[in-house]
């Protein structure tokens, strides 16, 4: 995928773009706001990174500038601004996704995946199933072949989202968002401890499509419960 | 740690202002109405004295240039008794001797000059009156005396005057004090209502002066001129913060990257030395996020989406999640009674207190630790109690451990923030409540409690009360 990275400190943007480059990800570098203004009319980009404080224009009225032009390129606002409040301010203005400095590189790059696929992405209606395994909405059951087990509402909410980014990374973070709603970052291994349950009652049914990514998160693999 | 209701009382206290301000207001009138009869009183008396010098002239006008003798005086006086039977002046003429040559009055003969006598009007009732006597060349003694009825009416309506205008200046000073503290408390409402607003972290608020006039449109500039101040100092400190923010993230943010370079590309004996370097990286972030966060509760600045929020469904889901994770650690999670009440409260931070409490239970407990998490509804609102059968902790940590930094002895090997139990206890401040850490013995109970929704409770009480 082509990511245009938006970042006027040098030793971050050069981390970036190695980074996105170790991932396979082809990139281009703008250093200010109207540097990027104009490379996005010059050609497509699948994603943006966007540094929120630029030399020139704020990088909010970046973003501004890009949706009233009619350019709909999902956009990963990066921030030193961290509180709940400029993540808010991000979202608002139409940012896809906010993430704060420091980051980590899996994290970026498993977030800016999913923002580049949102459009492709599964809708939440859909139903759940991933080869024969198949998630109940009604009853809070998984079920393989004549296999069906019981899972808690945290245990189906991990299963039901792993199984809407089926073969994506999806990292801790982004499952504490999505799953658990949490804007504050828990001290405790929450995430860990409650894939361990899942996975444990998924082995009892006979199949474990998730896989751990270690040091980043998870992956759901469709070809395992064939 | 307990929230105190905010005002107590609020009606204006004009009851003992107006009386007092009604008594001073009357002892005022009573002094205008003494010295206005004293006035009036001093003036009649000097008329009549007026009165007794010229009527003692005319008697003793010279004759043919010689000065009026005794016989032409008694027969003045004679000659008028005859023409006047009712007069309010009466004449009387002494001679040497003291014994009296003319005149009717039952006197006595007086010093010279004016004096005051009583005597015998009418032969029945004794009056007052003032006389003047003057000495003749022939030493007789010539008395004029004057009896007013004006000077003893006024005298005998002093007390009723006085007692009047005292009653009536009482009662206007008392209503005129409840009225003027009726308008000062119109007028300072808005006032009262900005403060509770400002009080209540909104900064933005200002005293409308449109409808004020003299010294409250000046006091109520000068407490505008004070917000604005305030304002502008919570400003360049949030901003002072949000750079801090910036400063600090962007350092670290290189410094990750190069961590993380470091154990990719560099040397594979120092990778474990780059990896343990970029976990202390990670916990000092988390420090300075924790931290931030704790500002931002205790200020009022974290964005809150306060609502209608069922304790029971949040409780259920908070234990599903919490429940493996003091497994993994060892312990036991149960969950104990769960009654139905509803909060005004922001999920995302009461999750975020629950979670950080059974952390707590999770990273301070040994092994084989259980915890108990229970919800009541009592007539105050919500409890919920977490209790553990761990070691607990010592009389004098109980309180201080809430406090940023702070934690209790047994858990100071652990690792964390330090501050979880202090935005535990910023968030429950935040929504009204209270939160106490008792000796559960053995082990640590901690208790929030916070105002239900549904029905008042005595702080909601207190809140109509003091509207």
């Amino acid at each position: 995928m082509r990511f245009l990275i938006v970042e006027d400190d040098p030793v971050i943007a050069e981390h970036i773009v190695a980074g996105l480059g170790l991932h396979g990800h082809e990139t281009t570098l703008a250093q200010t706001g109207s540097e990027a203004i104009l490379m996005l009319d010059r050609r497509p980009h699948d994603a943006v990174v966007l540094d929120r404080l630029l030399p020139d224009i704020n990088g909010l009225s970046v973003i501004d500038h890009v949706r009233r032009q009619g350019n709909a390129v999902p956009v990963l606002m990066l921030s030193a601004l961290g509180s709940v409040k400029d993540r808010i301010e991000g979202l608002e203005v139409g940012a896809d996704d906010y993430l704060a400095k420091p980051f980590d590189m899996d994290e970026l790059a498993a977030r800016l995946s999913a923002i580049a696929r949102r459009n492709v992405s599964r809708p939440e209606g859909s139903r759940l199933q991933v080869g024969r395994l198949e998630l109940d909405p009604s009853s809070h059951r998984a079920r393989y072949r004549d296999a069906s087990a019981a899972l808690n509402r945290k245990q189906y909410s991990l299963l039901a989202h792993l199984m809407r980014n089926t073969d994506r990374l999806v990292t801790r973070s982004m499952l504490l968002e999505s799953v658990w709603a949490y804007s504050f970052s828990p001290t405790t291994n929450i995430v860990e401890s409650n894939m361990s349950r899942l996975r444990t009652a998924l082995l009892a049914l006979g199949c474990d499509p998730i896989e751990t990514q270690r040091g980043a998160g998870y992956i759901l693999r469709s070809d395992r419960c064939a | 740690m307990r929230l105190i209701p905010r005002a107590l009382s609020r009606s204006p206290r004009v009851g003992r202002l107006a009386i007092q301000f009604g008594m001073a207001f009357a002892i005022a009138m009573l002094a205008v109405g003494m010295i206005g009869f004293s006035a009036a009183d001093s003036w009649v008396s000097s008329r009549i004295d007026a009165s007794l010098r010229y009527h003692t002239a005319k008697y003793l006008q010279p004759v043919d240039g010689h000065g009026a003798d005794d016989a032409a005086v008694a027969a003045k006086i004679l000659d008028w008794q005859r023409r006047k039977v009712l007069s309010e002046r009466t004449y009387v003429l002494f001679g040497r001797d003291g014994t009296r040559i003319a005149g009717r009055l039952d006197i006595g003969p007086l010093p010279p000059g004016f004096s005051d006598v009583r005597f015998l009007g009418g032969g029945r009732n004794y009056q007052e009156g003032r006389a003047l006597a003057t000495r003749l060349p022939s030493g007789s003694l010539l008395v004029i005396v004057q009896h007013s009825e004006a000077a003893a009416s006024l005298h005998a309506l002093l007390p009723g005057v006085v007692l009047a205008i005292s009653l009536v200046a009482l009662v206007m000073g008392v209503s005129a004090t409840f009225l003027f503290a009726r308008l000062t408390a119109n007028r300072l409402a808005e006032t009262q209502s900005t403060a509770d607003a400002i009080a209540a972290g909104d900064l933005s608020r200002r005293i409308p002066t449109d409808r004020l006039d003299g010294m409250f449109a000046v006091q109520a500039d000068s407490l505008n001129r004070m917000i604005d101040r305030m304002e502008e100092l919570v400003r360049t400190q949030r901003l002072f913060s949000s750079n801090l923010a910036h400063d600090l993230r962007t350092p670290l943010t290189r410094l990750r990257g190069m961590l993380a370079r470091g154990a990719v590309d560099g040397d594979p004996a120092l990778s474990g030395t780059f990896e343990r370097a970029e976990r202390e990286c990670a916990s000092i972030i988390a420090i300075f996020d924790a931290l931030l966060r704790l500002a931002e509760i205790e200020t009022g600045r974290h964005p809150s989406a306060m609502g209608t929020l069922s304790l029971r469904p949040l409780i259920e889901d908070v234990a599903d999640t919490m429940d493996p994770v003091i497994a993994d650690r060892g312990g036991t999670l149960e969950v104990g009674r769960l009654d139905d009440v509803a909060i005004t409260g922001d999920s995302d931070l009461i999750n975020q207190l629950l979670i950080n409490l059974l952390e707590n239970v999770a990273t301070h407990t040994p092994v084989g630790t259980r915890a108990r998490l229970s919800l009541e509804r009592d007539a105050d609102g919500a409890v919920i109690t977490i209790r553990d059968d761990g070691p607990g902790l010592a009389a004098a940590d109980l309180v201080r451990v809430t406090r940023p930094f702070e934690r209790g002895a047994i858990a100071s090997a652990a690792r964390g923030s330090g501050l979880g139990l202090a935005i535990a206890q910023a968030i429950v401040r935040f929504h009204h409540g209270r939160i106490d850490l008792a000796d559960a013995a053995p082990g640590l109970e901690v208790r929030v409690r916070i105002p239900a929704n549904d029905s008042p409770g005595p702080l909601a009480d207190a809140g109509a009360a003091a509207a």
